[in-house]
């Protein structure tokens, strides 16, 4: 064989052998992250490995059709959080024939038209791909031409709409213009500054029924040998609720099941299943926020190599060397793109990471837990910030319940729905942006322009809100002249 | 004893039997020298200013020579020495070179190696004969150094070597610089019957109008387009990459580098570009196929569409170089453009560099250098695509 043939054949054997390895690993198993063909945004990258989350599309699927099926994924796990935000530009709104005129100039039927995954020169605040000027692709002409009809936007700029604090393309709950006009004028603190649902859930409620003693404890002798254990659980909210020790440790026995049987079926450290079975509304919304996000159910499992039609046919070693070492189920502290504490890096999160087991300290949850990792200035600001001395007050029983300002109280938004108060473990979804945090939060302290001032200044933000807000955001004062003027027609 | 044409043929390898970086043009138009010196020599053909004329149609009884000695006085129109250099360059240079190759075969200068490869069958081709070639360049040197009286086909042999610019390839910069008088008093010797002399110096002088015409058509346009091809791909490392749009609606930028559909469009005219010019390359190596158009034609198709495929990559990426795999496809491609736009300066501007003291083995690196830098590229493509499709 001559020199040229050797080199020849040797060439074709490597790039075979090359794209039959790339082909493993993208269908069967292994490290997929060289074929990321840019940074995955803020939002996304815990979960970028587990590409058939989003990626659902059959192989060799047409372009229109891969399009379509990456849109239904953006729905599948966002869809409720813009109905929940009274989406002011719904997908629906686009679908109908009559707006066919903009599908050409910015095709709003699809979260990609705005949201490109994987396009990090073109990534702007909120995972935004388009110009920040997006809003003239509709609004600069005909009827729709906002300069038209509003003389306060005569001379704006159209990248000025979402960057000045007045408008969001989504969540406009906290800035229409009959809200902004109802909450004008508003002093900059409110004379009784309590979060309500905060108060309601901090306030201690009489014992109940279901209250149980240390003796109620069902556990095998030597789990009861603990007694800090012990002591915490009964001053805990399970201990309160009626849970006992194999509520938890032995799940599957009867609640007045022997201790023999107890013993039998006790698991030193219950898996987060078990939170899950009576915590269902914290855990799915966990699983929503950027802590918890790889264990939401439309996300992809890690593969296993072994399962594949090709995996079954090829060798156990090769199998292993497929495998999807680099996907975990949960988010570790080490991941993190913001910045943390070194010493927390190790740190894998789920229910425990920031809930003691035995105490369930909700001022552990709240305060302790975050800024033991996060170590961003806003995190490290908090502590002696104003909110962190109400805080401190509240907890030390020199203030009423709901006075103080944790980590969870702006970021942990609350809700009630038939006189129960849930608080949503998805922790940053009053960031995305922060003007959603106004109405849940802000708004039970602060007047509605203070609030909108305030975060809208991202060094006060950083300060942690020490200190009144340098930035005056127009639109308040807009949609009240805009009222009065208005008004004073309707009067005539 | 050997021909000029089979001296000719095994003088165009080195010592190991590796081809010399002697552009493919100049090779025929050697080929088609030496053709007609062996008949000059052979008393077959007469030459001078204006026709080519066969005055014995008498076989030689070397095959090659028959076949184009006939194919010269089949021809009715009357076609001066230029004309069939050019002719026979073209047409029949690599038919000649392989008939050569058999019939050295068949003399036993050269062996037949036969190369196996289990999945790729067997391929049998001429091989070996670096000891016969070795005797020749001995014995032009010593022609060349010693001052006896030489054969006059030795001279003839030397200065179709020298008229052809393969001398050069042969000998060292500055051993040829010496021996240039040697060489200049060698070719004006009066050692043969003046006829075939009149024909030899009519068939040099045709050789080198041909070879410099062929040359100054198209060196200059491949030196030109080797450098933009190559000094484009290697600016895109440095160029900062086009920034994106600021304002809405400024879309072509937007659509080239950011919108799936333009990209996979883009993307498919670059991967048709890329495959053409390995295409051109292949073709080019098969002699009945390169001989539509000559070399020549190939060799500039090739270049061109090295540039056409930095266009194309600026098209499809606007200077990103990219992320993982696809940085590794893009540092890759542009590896190839950068080392093919060298090796085409360094083949276009050989007679400069050789006159700057860079030698024959050097000036090749470029090209060799391209060639591995290929060899990712097939798989980087193949991937790339599949994930495209998967993802």
């Amino acid at each position: 064989m001559s020199r040229n043939a050797f080199f020849r054949a040797g060439w074709v054997l490597m790039t075979l052998a090359a794209v039959g390895g790339a082909l493993l690993w993208m269908t069967v198993g292994g490290a997929r992250r060289i074929f990321l063909i840019g940074e995955t945004t803020v939002a996304h990258h815990q979960i970028e490995l587990a590409c058939e989350s989003c990626h659902t599309a059959p192989v060799f699927a047409a372009a229109a059709t891969a399009e379509k099926a990456l849109n239904t994924a953006c729905r599948n796990c966002h869809e409720d959080e813009l109905a929940e935000a009274d989406d002011s530009h719904p997908r629906k709104m686009f679908r109908n024939p009559r707006m066919a005129v903009y599908w050409d100039k910015l095709d709003a039927r699809l979260c990609t038209t705005c949201h490109a995954e994987h396009r990090p020169e073109i990534t702007r605040k909120g995972a935004v791909t388009v110009a920040a000027d997006f809003c003239r692709a509709c609004h600069s002409e005909g009827d729709q031409d906002v300069r038209t009809d509003r003389p306060s936007h005569a001379g704006l700029a159209f990248d000025t709409c979402a960057s000045a604090g007045c408008h969001n393309y989504h969540d406009n709950r906290a800035l229409y213009a009959d809200f902004l006009a109802k909450h004008a004028n508003q002093p900059w603190l409110s004379a009784a500054p309590v979060h309500t649902l905060s108060a309601r859930q901090r306030t201690p409620a009489p014992a109940g029924e279901t209250a149980l003693e240390r003796s109620d404890a069902l556990a095998p002798v030597a789990a009861l040998t603990d007694p800090t254990a012990l002591d915490q659980w009964t001053g805990s909210g399970h201990a309160a609720a009626g849970v006992k020790c194999a509520g938890c440790h032995a799940p599957e026995v009867a609640p007045d099941a022997p201790v023999a049987e107890v013993e039998a079926r006790w698991i030193a450290a219950p898996p987060l299943a078990v939170c899950r079975s009576c915590h269902k509304a914290e855990a799915n919304t966990f699983a929503r926020g950027r802590h918890g996000m790889r264990q939401h159910p439309m996300i992809a499992p890690p593969r296993d190599a072994a399962k594949t039609a090709i995996g079954a046919i090829l060798q156990e070693t090769i199998v292993r060397w497929l495998a999807d070492a680099t996907h975990p189920t949960r988010m570790t502290v080490r991941e993190a793109r913001l910045p943390m504490r070194a010493a927390a890096a190790h740190k894998v999160l789920d229910c425990g990471t920031c809930h003691q087991p035995h105490a369930v300290d909700v001022g552990q949850a709240a305060v302790k837990a975050c800024v033991t990792c996060h170590d961003d200035p806003h995190s490290q600001a908090y502590v002696g910030s104003p909110h962190h001395v109400l805080w401190q007050a509240e907890q030390s029983g020199a203030a009423a319940p709901g006075t103080g300002v944790s980590c969870a109280t702006c970021h942990m938004l609350k809700s009630e729905r038939r006189g129960v108060i849930a608080t949503s473990h998805h922790q940053n979804d009053g960031l995305r942006p922060n003007t959603k945090m106004i109405r849940p939060v802000c708004l039970d302290c602060h007047g509605l322009g203070f609030a909108i001032n305030a975060l809208a200044d991202s060094g006060l933000v950083a300060r942690n809100f020490r200190g009144r807000p340098a930035v005056h955001v127009q639109s308040i004062d807009w949609a009240a002249r805009h009222t009065a003027s208005e008004t004073e027609n309707t009067g005539r | 004893m050997l021909s000029f044409t089979e001296e000719l043929v095994l003088l165009l390898n080195d010592e190991d039997g590796v081809p010399l970086p002697i552009r493919q043009d100049v090779a025929a138009c050697a080929l088609a020298g030496a053709v007609l010196m062996d008949l000059a020599f052979d008393y077959r053909i007469d030459t001078d200013f204006e026709a080519l004329v066969v005055h014995d149609r008498t076989p030689t009884g070397n095959a090659v020579l028959d076949r184009l000695l006939a194919k010269i006085a089949a021809r009715a129109e009357v076609c001066d020495t230029k004309t069939w250099i050019g002719i026979l360059s073209a047409e029949e240079a690599p038919a000649v070179h392989d008939e050569i190759l058999a019939g050295l075969v068949e003399q036993g200068v050269l062996a037949v190696r036969s190369s196996k490869f289990p999945w790729m069958g067997s391929r049998r081709r001429p091989g070996g004969g670096g000891e016969t070639a070795q005797k020749i360049r001995l014995r032009i040197a010593d022609v060349l150094y010693s001052h006896d009286i030489p054969d006059p086909r030795d001279v003839a042999l030397i200065s179709l070597l020298d008229a052809c610019e393969i001398l050069p390839e042969i000998l060292q910069t500055q051993e040829l610089a010496d021996l240039r008088p040697r060489i200049t008093l060698l070719r004006k010797m009066d050692l043969i019957g003046r006829e075939v002399a009149a024909a030899i110096a009519d068939i040099e002088r045709s050789i080198i109008q041909a070879v410099r015409d062929r040359a100054a058509q198209f060196r200059k346009l491949l030196l030109i387009l080797s450098a933009v091809a190559g000094s484009t791909a290697g600016a895109t490392f440095v160029l900062p990459r086009v920034p994106v749009a600021d304002s809405f609606g400024a879309a072509l930028r937007m659509h080239l580098w950011f919108n799936s559909g333009w990209q996979l469009w883009t993307g498919y005219a670059l991967l048709a570009l890329a495959s053409a010019g390995i295409l051109a390359v292949v073709l080019m190596k098969v002699r009945r196929i390169a001989r539509f158009g000559g070399h020549n034609w190939w060799r500039l198709a090739h270049a061109g569409l090295g540039v056409a495929c930095v266009l194309a990559l600026f098209v499809h990426t606007g200077f990103r170089l990219g992320a993982n795999l696809n940085a590794a496809l893009m540092v890759c491609f542009l590896t190839v453009l950068i080392l093919g736009g060298l090796a085409g300066v360094c083949n276009n501007a050989a007679g400069e560099l050789r006159r700057m003291g860079v030698p024959p083995r050097v000036r090749i690196i470029p090209m060799r250098l391209h060639t591995v830098a290929l060899w990712p590229l097939p798989a980087l493509v193949i991937i790339h695509v599949l994930a495209v499709y998967l993802y």
